[in-house]
């Protein structure tokens, strides 16, 4: 039996991925939004740029509460409707209507794709984000999506690698490292620092492919020194970036991984 | 008026006494998980352990949370664990229980059983044409997740004929998929698979033709055991019924689905008794 608990870590995929049919759909209602600015569907699109994890709560809920009630073919084809579920899901404290946002984010991101928005890397990889969002403490449903995820982090990673500072790297290295490993699942220590050693490489600004390069070192190959060097250099990255509202978040990301590396590591 | 506040306080006493005894209040029974080799995130490890047990808990009409993992990966941390915890229950490999049989007193609960099995059969491959032999592979470079284990793997795959810390250069990996790439690329000799991964080396696509150069015998697959010193006939009878069922239950057979794992089945002693009497006479 223990030969395969290994597929446990699978199930504990924590950091970012999933969506499916049976994920409950809540729709998070947003108050005073009475002074949103007056925004189209055109001017949301025009502006997409400016959203991110710098951007005010009150402006996301301002524009996703827009992209909800659009039926603009050109905004439900594009990434921005689950991209914005996404930034205000990874905010939430609140875990149900964190899960909530993220599932919607799925949704928003499959309408994209029913939309014909498929060639577009940025909505497969914003549905696998919010995916894995969406089911961080479902371990057993983030165990029904591994197969999903990883064609939607391929997809984005063909289409758009650079995206979101390397993000289908970073998330698919992650999705290898999480997995169950083979001969049960998808899992791969090589692969994921193959993966993740790239996404620190051709993509030094993002914290987190510091972040998920050190937890790599570590758990595959429990590389102690090089896995604290890399994180420290994440932690650099975190401080001076435009992280915005992720850095608390974040933060408390480095934190866990470095006692986990201080614990343990010699 | 006094002595109604000094009945309160007394009344007070004995209800913080009588709440104090109530189950509810107990903390949750530790369940030590062994694995060597496995996962290194212990705290991951748990999580995941956890959703295992809140199924194991339902079917077996256990109050949420009664039950909590201590989970290791290294056998190490296994011994100080089982030490420290001394654990009603615990979820080892065949090694580790059969090395701590005797001084915590436990006793197979249940068997998983896999593709119709439960035992299995240790193999070493090695490129096709090279090694014909485990004589032949002396010296070589060995790997293998199974290593980690290094006294069962003597005692038991190897009936105590050969020592793989001494006969082979051992390579051990936590990754099987690591060893196997090793080996078609000719950086390894030889790989001790279990018998879940030999049996999937065909997903692999390896470039290299393989061939298998020892098999072992069967070998019991190890779940759940319980020590029975410290619990009832009833209990272990509760927690083996409750394992079961386990597979049979909605959310419980996505988890057995996962593992490769059909049902949980009585502990087969008859057959698990070899191992035990392998081990006994072990050096």
């Amino acid at each position: 039996m223990l030969r395969h608990l290994r597929i446990q870590t699978a199930l504990v995929l924590g950091l970012a991925f999933a969506g499916c049919a049976s994920l409950p759909d809540k729709t998070v209602r947003f108050q005073g939004l009475s002074d949103c600015p007056a925004q189209t569907p055109a001017t949301l699109l025009a502006q997409q740029q400016e959203f991110g994890p710098g951007s005010s709560t009150h402006m996301l809920q301002c524009a996703l509460t827009v992209a909800r009630e659009s039926s603009d073919p050109a905004l439900r084809r594009s990434a921005l409707p689950s991209r914005l579920a996404l930034h205000l899901a990874e905010r939430n404290a609140n875990t149900p209507q964190k899960e909530a946002l993220a599932n919607e984010g799925v949704s928003l991101a499959e309408q994209a794709l029913a939309q014909g928005g498929g060639s577009d890397g940025a909505v497969h990889y914003y549905l696998a984000a919010n995916l894995g969002l969406a089911i961080h403490d479902h371990p057993l449903q983030a165990a029904d999506n591994l197969s999903r995820l990883e064609q939607e982090l391929q997809k984005a990673m063909q289409i758009s690698p650079a995206l979101d500072g390397g993000g289908p790297l970073r998330l698919l290295g992650m999705l290898y490292l999480k997995a169950p490993p083979w001969p049960t699942g998808i899992g791969d220590g090589d692969k994921a620092l193959d993966l993740l050693k790239q996404a620190t490489e051709k993509y030094p600004a993002h914290p987190l492919n510091h972040l998920f390069y050190a937890q790599a070192l570590w758990e595959v190959d429990e590389q102690g020194v090089l896995a604290k060097s890399v994180l420290a250099t994440g932690r650099e990255k975190l401080k001076t970036g435009p992280w915005g509202y992720n850095r608390a978040i974040w933060n408390q990301e480095f934190s866990n991984v470095a006692k986990e590396l201080g614990a343990s590591a010699s | 008026m006094k002595a109604h506040v000094l009945m309160k306080l007394r009344d007070t006493a004995v209800l913080l006494a009588l709440l104090a005894s109530l189950p509810a209040n107990a903390a949750p029974t530790p369940i030590v998980v062994c694995y060597p080799g496995g996962p290194v995130s212990e705290a991951e490890a748990n999580t995941a352990m956890a959703a295992m047990l809140r199924v194991v808990e339902r079917v077996g009409e256990w109050p949420a949370n009664s039950f909590s993992s201590f989970f290791t990966a290294k056998v190490d941390e296994c011994r100080n664990l089982l030490k420290r915890q001394n654990p009603t229950f615990a979820i080892t490999s065949l090694g580790v229980f059969l090395e701590h049989r005797d001084a915590l007193h436990l006793v197979p609960l249940v068997q998983p059983r896999m593709k119709g099995a439960t035992s299995e059969r240790f193999r070493m491959v090695a490129q096709k044409g090279k090694f014909s032999s485990l004589d032949s592979l002396k010296g070589k470079s060995v790997g293998g997740t199974v290593f980690e284990e290094p006294e069962f793997i003597r005692k038991i795959v190897f009936s105590d004929k050969y020592d793989p810390q001494t006969f082979f250069a051992l390579k051990p990996s936590r990754q099987a998929i690591r060893a196997l790439r090793s080996l078609d690329k000719g950086e390894l000799d030889a790989v001790l698979l279990s018998g879940q991964q030999y049996a999937a080396l065909d997903s692999l696509q390896l470039k290299t033709p393989l061939a298998t150069v020892f098999t072992s015998a069967d070998i019991p697959l190890m779940g759940m055991v319980g020590n029975n010193q410290i619990s009832t006939a009833e209990e272990r009878g509760r927690m083996a019924k409750a394992l079961q069922g386990t597979c049979s239950d909605s959310e419980g057979k996505k988890l057995c689905d996962l593992f490769g794992i059909e049902a949980f089945v009585p502990a087969n002693a008859v057959a698990i008794e070899p191992a035990i009497t392998l081990w006994k006479q072990g050096k």
